[in-house]
């Protein structure tokens, strides 16, 4: 049972990761709240839903459909947005207003256009039969979620640490001013950062009828929190920290359910309550809190 | 005679409604090396950064290698050939070599790899560091770095604001060394100082004050001038 749960709990700590993700990479780079995260994760859900409902695209296939969107509709979004928060006194408070009217108005949207019934895309699609992973044996669909996970993690890696654009998102990460002055044009390297971000979130949901269950409008509330527990615990404004914050969020909440099931929903609160009163710069701290 | 790189006239500009800039102007030669002089809150900075498009112009002209630079991105400056090294010189949260990278992100790859192995050979101080986050640096190697950050895309002009701020003497003197045998080797140079030891290096000197420029000369004639002695110098 205990091996269970740690396994069980790093797949689900890398799909937790892939969630939390988009809003530590959009946090890190411009340093704005986007609360609309978890509702952006419900549209990639619907996304998938209806994909897979009206043409059968398969979810994996999806992503690159997602993807493409995400980005494309983040980076104007970003223009149309971003720069005239950044220009207000409190960017980061005004950012948490904006981006709640924003999640009100998608929710709004979306319960409109679909309604608030729950939909679900049946698990045997990403795989027929459980895989065994050192003697335990788990659902094909949490196994194919949390491999793309890793490979999303590891795109991001990539990006971040491997190509010029990465080195330079990097560099507005840790002193904005200092990119500016370096000749670094920062609302374009933020603009790339906010769309991959949507669509990273988008990514995440297309996996969300597999590992959070049924996809409904409301649904992003509860995404919202249990992604500010992951990348608070991890490390606000460093996405790779958002990688440890996602394993110990998933751990945590597969032996919550394994031997406290009753008290699992508590977890991302009591996480984030804990966390930000004994180590509030994260599991990784604050030297690597801006890169 | 050599040609005028970076021309500056009637430069006013500030911050909101508050003008700190009142008509300042200056220029730099191709290969020359020129201090602009002045105390904390002179306008030294400002200055500067209306040059790299930090700050927006409110009037003024500006250009730099024949170019309007007026109201040109910071970026599109730094591509025309300007380099600018802040007070705080480079990121560090990143490595040496991400930082040099970052200050050679117009170039070519090929080119900045042949780059990058001559300024390591030039501060050879943080060649050895190259793979350690610019924050464990000393104070001097954080400034070697700012300037090989800043020389990484070749610049036409560097422009560099108070290099010696929060330098010990030593330091101080070190960086000057370097700069000067940069400047000898053609680099022309913007050297935005309060520490006198910097006219060393000038060709030129002007001075700021309250956002107006009052001296433009070259070192002795400062030297010749009573009143910029006492403010300057503190010699009677």
């Amino acid at each position: 049972m205990l091996a269970y749960a740690i396994l069980a709990g790093l797949i689900f700590g890398l799909y937790f990761s892939l969630v939390g993700l988009g809003l530590n990479l959009v946090f890190g780079v411009m340093r704005i709240v986007n609360l609309a995260h978890g509702d952006v994760l419900m549209l990639g859900a619907f996304a998938a839903f209806w994909l897979f409902k009206l043409f059968g695209l398969h979810p994996v296939l999806s992503i690159f459909a997602v993807f493409a969107v995400f980005v494309a509709v983040g980076w104007p979004l970003y223009y149309l947005v971003v720069p005239r928060l950044l220009r207000a006194k409190d960017p980061e408070m005004l950012s948490i207003i904006f981006f709640f009217g924003l999640s009100q108005v998608i929710v709004a949207l979306a319960s409109i256009a679909f309604g608030s019934s729950e939909r679900s895309i049946p698990g045997r699609v990403l795989g027929s039969g459980p895989y065994q992973i050192l003697g335990q044996s788990f659902p094909a669909a949490w196994v194919v979620t949390g491999g793309v996970s890793a490979l999303a993690v590891a795109f991001v890696y990539l990006y971040l640490y491997r190509t010029r654009l990465g080195y330079v998102t990097r560099a507005v990460m840790v002193h904005r001013e200092e990119a500016l002055a370096t000749g670094i044009d920062v609302h374009r390297v933020s603009a790339i950062a906010f769309g991959i971000g949507l669509a990273l979130s988008g990514i995440a949901g297309v996996f969300a009828p597999f590992m959070l269950g049924s996809v409904t409008p409301a649904m992003g509330v509860d995404i919202n929190i249990t992604s500010f527990a992951v990348i608070v615990v991890g490390s606000l404004g460093n996405p790779l920290g958002t990688v440890l914050g996602g394993i110990a969020y998933g751990i945590s909440l597969m032996f919550m359910q394994t031997y406290f099931s009753s008290w699992a929903n508590l977890l991302p609160y009591l996480l984030l309550i804990t966390i930000l009163l004994v180590r509030p710069s994260g599991l990784l701290g604050r030297k690597v809190r801006s890169a | 005679m050599s040609a005028e790189l970076l021309a500056a006239s009637g430069i006013e500009a500030g911050y909101g409604k508050v003008q700190v800039l009142w008509g300042a102007g200056l220029s730099v030669q191709d290969g020359e090396t020129v201090v602009l002089l002045g105390a904390n809150g002179a306008g030294k900075t400002s200055l500067l950064k209306v040059l790299m498009g930090l700050i927006p112009l409110w009037r003024g002209a500006l250009q730099f290698a024949g170019l309007d630079m007026a109201h040109l991105r910071t970026d599109r400056r730094v591509r025309a050939g300007l380099a600018y090294m802040s007070e705080i010189g480079c990121f560090p949260g990143l490595t040496v070599e991400e930082n040099i990278r970052i200050g050679g992100q117009f170039v070519a790859s090929a080119e900045l790899g042949r780059r990058m192995k001559e300024l390591y050979d030039i501060f050879p101080a943080i060649a050895e560091r190259r793979d350690t986050l610019a924050s464990s640096l000393s104070g001097g190697q954080r400034k070697m770095l700012g300037i090989a950050k800043a020389l990484a895309g070749r610049p036409k002009l560097l422009i560099m604001d108070e290099p010696s701020a929060g330098l010990s003497p030593r330091l101080v003197a070190e960086v000057i060394d370097v700069l000067g045998r940069l400047g000898g080797q053609g680099l022309s140079l913007l050297i935005a100082e309060q520490n006198v030891n910097f006219l060393s290096l000038a060709d030129r000197v002007y001075t700021l004050d309250g956002g107006r420029i009052g001296f433009t000369g070259s070192v002795a004639e400062m030297h010749d001038n009573d009143a910029l002695r006492r403010a300057y110098f503190g010699l009677k």
